[in-house]
């Protein structure tokens, strides 16, 4: 019986290759023939030029969590930005580059001279190859895709549908072209004597592949603004969050929604608030730099309770930093942001489906809570894909906001009325017997400014304490424990994009013997401090991985618990590496070995 | 004559109010230093709002923040007292998400023309149906009389003891130039011609960007003050062609003389039809992908 299918692929070029391009095929083949996908590519910042372009993918049969550490295949379409990343190709693994590049190569600049004992070459004459077809050599990328498929006899017509698909809005004789480059790679490679292990096997792949969905997180939030029916959008592009308004752009007019591109971030968050104070859902997306210059605006939502939701993707900082590398180091941003004791809603999901459901969740809890509601991912989720199955859609709720009973003249209705849940009556612009003027002052029951002490004190206590029952809301994990049950040696706390690591190196680990768990928060603020208590407590030593250098969630986490936790923190620019969280895993749980032995043997120590 | 006991605004409310004077009114006295020339506005507006029945629940203002942006609460309509120089943003979503409201953003120079000027041209080239009011005292009187970009060149503050050196701006030249559909000017001075300018912003489909000249009276006594200005204001020439975008900026270019009036209008798109014509066209464009994706699938090779 076959193995389980699990492969990473990885294909390598420089800028205008193609690589992107390619990658992106592949993925949507694999998904059509069955497939589970995530794939993420690495980019550099500029459009044009000869940077470095990597597109990873990895095809499994059973449900993975993450990118995989190595990679099975790699694929070079120009050598010089393929060679560092030789060393990535696991033992066994298969190495396709070209066998005759264009112009003569310098000593050591070709690959073949860096491969190690271990890989096993596919010299293919791509150029030649992509010339022959198609009497251009712009199809290498094609080719390299055809050669790939051909020799692990991968499903030819999934690939056909996808490359259709792909330039279906370019002139026919382009697709026809992308046609005959990738039939000529698929020849060469059904030619081809395979001689590395790499195993695909598809009749393990799921037989109804139409239902799934491929998405990227961006993709998934819009998906998911769209059916919590999304009225208003205000934006302001900035990598890596511009996919959002993308997205929205095309989508949501189609549904009566209204969507504007801002003079800047500040007018953005601006206007959502003011969309939001007249009642309709509305949200903004930006990236660290642009929540910077939103926190006055986010304060002023919570001062004066009017229900916003903003997507902040997260990438490299401080300052303009690495604006197409990602990061987790803006969590301190979104949850303290701003001044003022101005306590909002942060959901942080962890993969595509969560960026989905919490993206729609936050607008119900937006005008549930009648507070900004920030969700949290970073840019290796937004532009991460992923199979997504969109079985029994949920059912996201209409607004559901609090409204006024009666018709109350105006200076009589208290729109901040005292409540034993802290949350209110509302009512928007246009409904009678509503008036009352909104403010960012601090302002009694009936919104009139007031700043005695007894009322900005029950004020800042009503605007904290509605925020309690946030924990409580149905439709969302904010918490949730995978791995060992009971008392376990290593626990790891993580969240956002790096929980999909943080759980498969759990799943290695516990293969090694070591008893361990993971536990991803979904929910950043208000925290949901006695879960992740319940879940410390059971740890003889609690891990927490991140991508930041300062260790953003284990202050917060420890500073909320009053309980030490160890940071694995991880700034690089890259998703976490899981070979290191597996060393951090081992180390941690030899420490408690070392502890155990002390303890048991105190006259030895 | 001097009444032998004083009489007290507050005794006297519920009597004017029954009057039926205070419709539109809230009853929050203002916070305005007597004299101030912000009360003709407020007024002004009410009168305005009552010539034309516009309700004051499907009315909002919206403000920044400084001694104008504090209108909203002496009026009984919704209100939004927001974040500084963000009223014309947070006016902008308030209409995107409702069409049907009467928006009104009112603030100050220091707001407008300091801290909230990069959001004017914007509001004004998208043509966003609202109607902005901006109250111009040359100062910042919330925080006791400083410098703003109206101020003149010469005028001596806490925050310029040594003369301010700065030129002013030219709001309505400004206004001119980035393509506001409704451009005029009044004072607090004429309480009548003002309340008519608010009455036609308002009525105005688009943006209306109404400049008011208004007296400090607490914190400048020496350049623009009731008597100044009384002297130096003039109504703009009879013959004023308001579709003239030349003459309008002539007249505006003229700031020994402030003149008052309506500088120039003109009819086009507004933010509210173009965003239906969006949708509209994207309910169209649909249709079209949709045979455009059938007729390329028939050519897929099997």
């Amino acid at each position: 019986m076959a193995k389980q299918t699990d492969i990473q692929i990885s294909i390598c070029g420089s800028a205008g290759d193609g690589t992107i391009a390619v990658g992106d095929i592949f993925k949507r083949a694999m998904a059509r023939a069955g497939y589970r996908v995530i794939a993420f590519d690495h980019y550099p910042a500029e459009i044009r030029g000869f940077g470095k372009c990597i597109s990873r993918t990895r095809i499994s049969t059973n449900q993975v969590y993450s990118m995989k550490s190595y990679s099975d295949v790699l694929v070079s379409l120009n050598d010089l930005h393929a060679i560092p990343h030789v060393g990535e190709v696991r033992d066994y693994g298969a190495i396709i580059y070209d066998s005759a590049p264009m112009s003569a190569v310098a000593e050591g600049a070709h690959i073949s001279g860096h491969l190690m004992p271990g890989h096993l070459p596919y010299a293919l004459p791509i150029r030649e190859l992509s010339e022959l077809a198609t009497g251009a050599n712009r199809s290498r990328n094609i080719v390299a895709l055809g050669f790939i498929a051909g020799l692990y006899q991968l499903p030819q017509q999934a690939f056909h549908q996808a490359i259709a698909a792909k330039f279906e809005t370019k002139a026919p004789a382009v697709a026809d072209t992308a046609l005959a480059a990738f039939d000529s790679g698929f020849k060469s490679g059904s030619s081809t004597y395979k001689f590395d292990d790499v195993q695909i096997d598809h009749s393990r792949a799921r037989k109804n592949g139409g239902e799934v969905r491929m998405m990227t997180g961006n993709g998934a939030i819009a998906h998911g603004c769209l059916e919590a029916g999304i009225e208003t959008f205000f934006g302001y592009p900035i990598t890596p969050a511009t996919g959002i308004m993308e997205r929205l752009a095309v989508e949501m007019p189609r549904r009566g929604g209204r969507l504007v591109q801002t003079e800047d971030e500040i007018a953005a968050i601006s206007a959502t608030i003011g969309a939001g104070y007249a009642g309709a859902r509305a949200a903004t997306a930006t990236s660290g730099p642009g929540l910077a210059l939103m926190a006055e605006m986010l304060g002023l939502g919570v001062m004066a309770e009017v229900p916003a939701v903003v997507f902040v993707s997260q990438r490299g900082g401080p300052s303009t930093g690495m604006p197409t590398k990602t990061e987790q180091s803006d969590l301190n941003l979104a949850v303290w942001g701003g001044h003022g004791d101005a306590r909002r809603i942060v959901l942080a999901p962890t993969n595509v489906e969560g960026c989905r459901r919490c993206a729609a969740r936050a607008f119900e809890m937006a005008e549930k809570f009648q507070v900004p509601v920030i969700v949290l991912i970073d840019l290796y989720l937004s532009n991460r894909y992923e199979t997504v199955f969109l079985q029994g859609e949920d059912n996201f709720l209409p607004k559901n906001w609090q409204r006024v009973d009666s018709g109350a003249p105006g200076d009589n209705y208290r729109r901040y009325e005292l409540t034993a849940d802290g949350l209110s009556p509302r009512c928007v612009p246009g409904e009678a017997g509503g008036i009352y003027t909104a403010t960012g002052l601090e302002h009694d029951e009936y919104g009139h400014p007031n700043d005695s002490p007894d009322v900005h004190s029950l004020m800042s206590e009503k605007r904290h304490e509605k925020l309690r029952d946030a924990m409580k809301y149905p439709g969302i994990n904010f918490t949730k424990r995978f791995g060992d049950k009971g008392k376990i040696d290593v626990g790891l706390l993580a969240w956002g994009s790096t929980f999909g690591e943080a759980l498969e190196a759990v799943l290695l680990a516990r293969e090694e013997g070591i008893r361990c768990a993971a536990m991803k928060v979904v929910m950043m603020s208000p925290l949901p401090a006695r879960p992740i208590l319940r879940f410390c407590n059971d740890c003889q030593q609690v891990l927490v991985p991140e991508l930041n250098y300062t260790g953003q969630f284990a202050n917060l986490v420890s500073g909320e618990l009053g309980r030490p936790v160890t940071r694995v923190s991880h700034a690089t620019g890259a998703p976490m590496d899981i070979n290191y969280l597996l060393t951090a895993i081992r180390n941690a749980a030899k420490q408690k070995l070392r502890n155990k032995t002390t303890t048991s043997n105190p006259t030895k120590a | 004559m001097i009444p032998e006991q004083p009489v007290y605004l507050e005794d006297k409310v519920d009597e004017i109010r029954q009057s039926g004077r205070l419709a539109y009114r809230s009853t929050a006295l203002p916070t305005w230093c007597p004299g101030c020339g912000y009360y003709s506005m407020t007024e002004g507006l009410v009168n305005a709002l009552t010539e034309l029945r516009i309700k004051g629940e499907d009315t909002v203002i919206v403000s920044g923040i400084g001694c104008a942006s504090r209108f909203p609460f002496f009026m009984d309509t919704y209100g939004f007292h927001t974040l500084h120089g963000r009223a014309l943003p947070v006016a902008t979503g308030v209409k995107v998400a409702n069409d049907k409201l009467t928006v009104v953003a009112v603030g100050g120079d220091g707001d407008g023309f300091a801290i909230g000027c990069g959001h004017i041209p914007h509001a004004a080239r998208r043509n966003v149906n609202i109607t902005y009011l901006l109250f111009d005292n040359g100062i910042y009187g919330l925080t006791k009389g400083q410098v703003s970009p109206t101020s003149a060149t010469g005028f001596i503050t806490p925050t310029s003891p040594f003369q301010n050196r700065d030129a002013p701006l030219n709001p309505l030249l400004m206004l001119l130039s980035y393509g506001a559909s409704w451009v005029g000017q009044a004072y607090a001075g004429w309480p009548h011609h003002l309340t008519q300018l608010i009455r036609q912003a308002l009525e105005h489909p688009g943006f209306s960007y109404l400049h008011v000249l208004s007296p400090c009276v607490t914190f400048d006594k020496t350049d623009r003050t009731y008597q100044n200005l009384d002297l130096a204001v003039r109504e703009l020439d009879a013959d004023h062609d308001s579709s003239d975008m030349a003459a309008a900026m002539r007249a505006a270019a003229d700031t020994n003389t402030p003149t008052l009036g309506l500088y120039y209008a003109e009819k086009r798109e507004t933010l509210g039809q173009a965003l239906d014509l969006i949708a509209a066209r994207a309910a169209g464009a649909q249709r079209i992908k949709r045979a455009t994706t059938r007729h390329r699938q028939r050519k897929t090779p099997a």
